[in-house]
């Protein structure tokens, strides 16, 4: 079984690296992080802030349209072209297919988000000319950062699996877009005096993807460390998360007909 | 195969009609846009436009970037304070709400605070002579950023300098100093406000010790030209008494420095800081001499007002 996921993971990951415009957005996240360079001189006393600010945030955007933009194709790809008949008449379980095709883009984004540091490090040692121990710490946000992006790969493979590549996207982005906001719903409940739309928000605070428990950017960025409990946390957060998640995509995909 | 796929470059007969077009278009063009540049006081004249009048709301839309944004809006602080200050401008009005934007997006860009106060606080045109909305940001900062002493030092300057409220800046200063972490200065300061009611060595200290903590090239040499013209201060006050008392005792107006130096009350001309002699003016007081180097907006109003008596 672990040699068949093995198999669609490594398949996934040489097909999403051969799309060009996983380069095109790379190339454009290199230099977004190069210009914070430029960007830190007209203003003042915050080089490495901005650095650390425009550097991390480029990371995250990018991935997330990678995460998104080649997510969605993931299953409705192979049943436009015809060649999920291929693979579900070799010996390969629906479930083995789901996990392999999640992996695949996971090993994506791990390269990418990799090469990406690279560039941000680069950029970093360029401003202050020596990297500290300090700095280290800021592998810590970008892990955080990738957290999201298994998550939003999770998602985007789950519409995949149910809807278009054009809906598959807008969902998934709707997702993330309220994922950010779920501290305000949850407010907006307590707030309204309805016990019943209290209830909904509450219910939706839970179930929907919080983003904000991986928003430590600007907190990193003051030198301030992601406290270990956090980290603990949040890895436990997304793990449970991309579990349910593909869990879902997998009973789905065991119940649809080609 | 070849000789099929070679080409040539030729300009058709009447070509020369589309290069003369895109020539003379691309001219009319320059000179229009140079007519529009040269007409564009209009757009100058304008301040600008804050389309999101609110931090929080900001970074609620920021979806996680809020720290990237805050930068945003500091640089655009910094570029709108240094175009404004360029212009000798008397008016700051979007600094103040631009300042608090920033703030509200980082509660913990702590350079904001502070120099952003500086902006804020120094009269016109160095600053936007505002030394309330100063205060404002000061003790945001300080809510936002409790264990962070520096804030009380910012807060006890203000009411030190701009405000000339000794009372309030022992105050804070004092406060300050009971913060975790606190330098020793601070007490001392609190105690020597109090004690002076403000003088210029206590001044001279306060501003010796932002040289020290300067981390720019700039603000180094706006503590040095403030620093100078303190300097220049203290000799215009010990002139105007050394005046006076020519004055009273030989019962007529000097008619310059040298008829004090030929009484003997001084022994030659002194220069202030940037080497220039000191001037008796006709209102009978002294001051800086045309050619002085010393920043006039930061003389005291005893020194640069004419009439004012000592």
């Amino acid at each position: 079984m672990i040699q068949r996921i093995r198999t669609i993971a490594l398949h996934t990951f040489k097909e999403s690296v051969r799309e060009k415009v996983l380069y095109n957005l790379i190339i454009f996240a290199l230099l977004l992080i190069g210009s914070a360079v430029l960007f830190a001189s007209i203003s003042l006393g915050i080089e490495r802030i901005m650095l650390i600010n425009l550097g991390l945030s480029s990371i995250a955007v990018f991935g997330l349209l990678m995460a998104i933009f080649i997510g969605i194709g993931l299953v409705s790809k192979e049943i436009d072209r015809r060649t999920i008949h291929n693979i579900l008449s070799k010996p390969v379980r629906r479930f083995e297919f789901i996990i392999g095709k999640y992996l695949g883009l996971l090993l994506t984004l791990v390269v990418n988000t990799t090469i990406m540091t690279g560039g941000f490090y680069i950029a970093l040692y360029y401003v202050q000319r020596h990297l500290a121990g300090e700095d280290a710490l800021l592998l810590e946000t970008i892990y955080f950062i990738f957290l999201q992006f298994a998550i939003v790969v999770g998602l985007a493979l789950f519409f995949s699996c149910i809807s278009t590549p054009i809906l598959s996207a807008f969902f998934t982005f709707c997702l993330y877009v309220a994922g950010n906001f779920l501290a305000d719903i949850r407010w907006f409940g307590r707030e309204s005096g309805s016990v019943i739309f209290e209830k909904v928000t509450a219910l939706l605070y839970y179930i929907l993807p919080n983003f904000s428990n991986f928003q430590v950017i600007s907190q990193s960025a003051h030198g301030k460390a992601v406290p270990s409990y956090m980290l603990t946390a949040g890895s436990l957060y997304a793990l449970l998360y991309v579990t349910i998640v593909i869990s879902a995509s997998i009973l789905i995909f065991e119940e649809r007909e080609f | 195969m070849n000789q099929g796929s070679k080409t040539t470059c030729r300009i058709r007969p009447d070509g020369w009609l589309w290069w003369l077009l895109l020539a003379a278009g691309l001219l009319a063009l320059w000179r229009t846009q140079r007519t529009i540049d040269s007409n564009s006081g209009w757009r100058e004249a304008h301040d600008g436009t804050l389309y999101f009048t609110s931090g929080k709301t900001l970074r609620a839309l920021s979806l996680g970037h809020g720290g990237l944004l805050a930068d945003i809006y500091w640089t655009r602080a910094v570029q709108y304070f240094g175009r404004k200050q360029i212009a000798y401008a008397k008016h700051y009005n979007l600094l103040a709400p631009l300042l608090r934007i920033t703030t509200e997006l980082d509660p913990h860009l702590l350079i904001a605070y502070r120099f952003g106060a500086i902006f804020l606080a120094e009269k016109p045109p160095e600053g936007a002579g505002e030394p309330e909305q100063a205060l404002q940001l000061v003790r945001r900062g300080i809510v936002a950023n409790p264990g962070y002493w520096r804030f009380w030092q910012d807060l006890g300057f203000i009411y030190y300098w701009d405000l000339k409220n000794y009372k309030m800046a022992a105050r804070a200063f004092k406060t300050g100093s009971e913060q975790p972490g606190a330098m020793v200065w601070m007490k001392a300061m609190a105690a020597t406000i109090t004690a002076q009611g403000g003088e210029f060595r206590t001044s001279r200290l306060l501003w010796s010790e932002i040289y020290r903590q300067a981390e720019t090239d700039a603000i180094r040499r706006s503590v040095l030209a403030h620093l100078a013209a303190l300097r220049a201060d203290e000799d215009i006050r010990e002139l105007n008494a050394l005046v006076a008392r020519f004055r009273k005792q030989c019962g007529r107006e000097p008619r310059s420095l040298g008829s004090l130096v030929q009484a003997g009350y001084l022994k030659a001309i002194p220069v202030d800081p940037s080497g220039v002699p000191y001037v008796l003016g006709r209102d009978g007081t002294v001051t800086v001499g045309a050619e002085s180097k010393i920043d006039r907006n930061l003389l005291s109003e005893s020194s640069s007002s004419p009439g004012s008596p000592f």
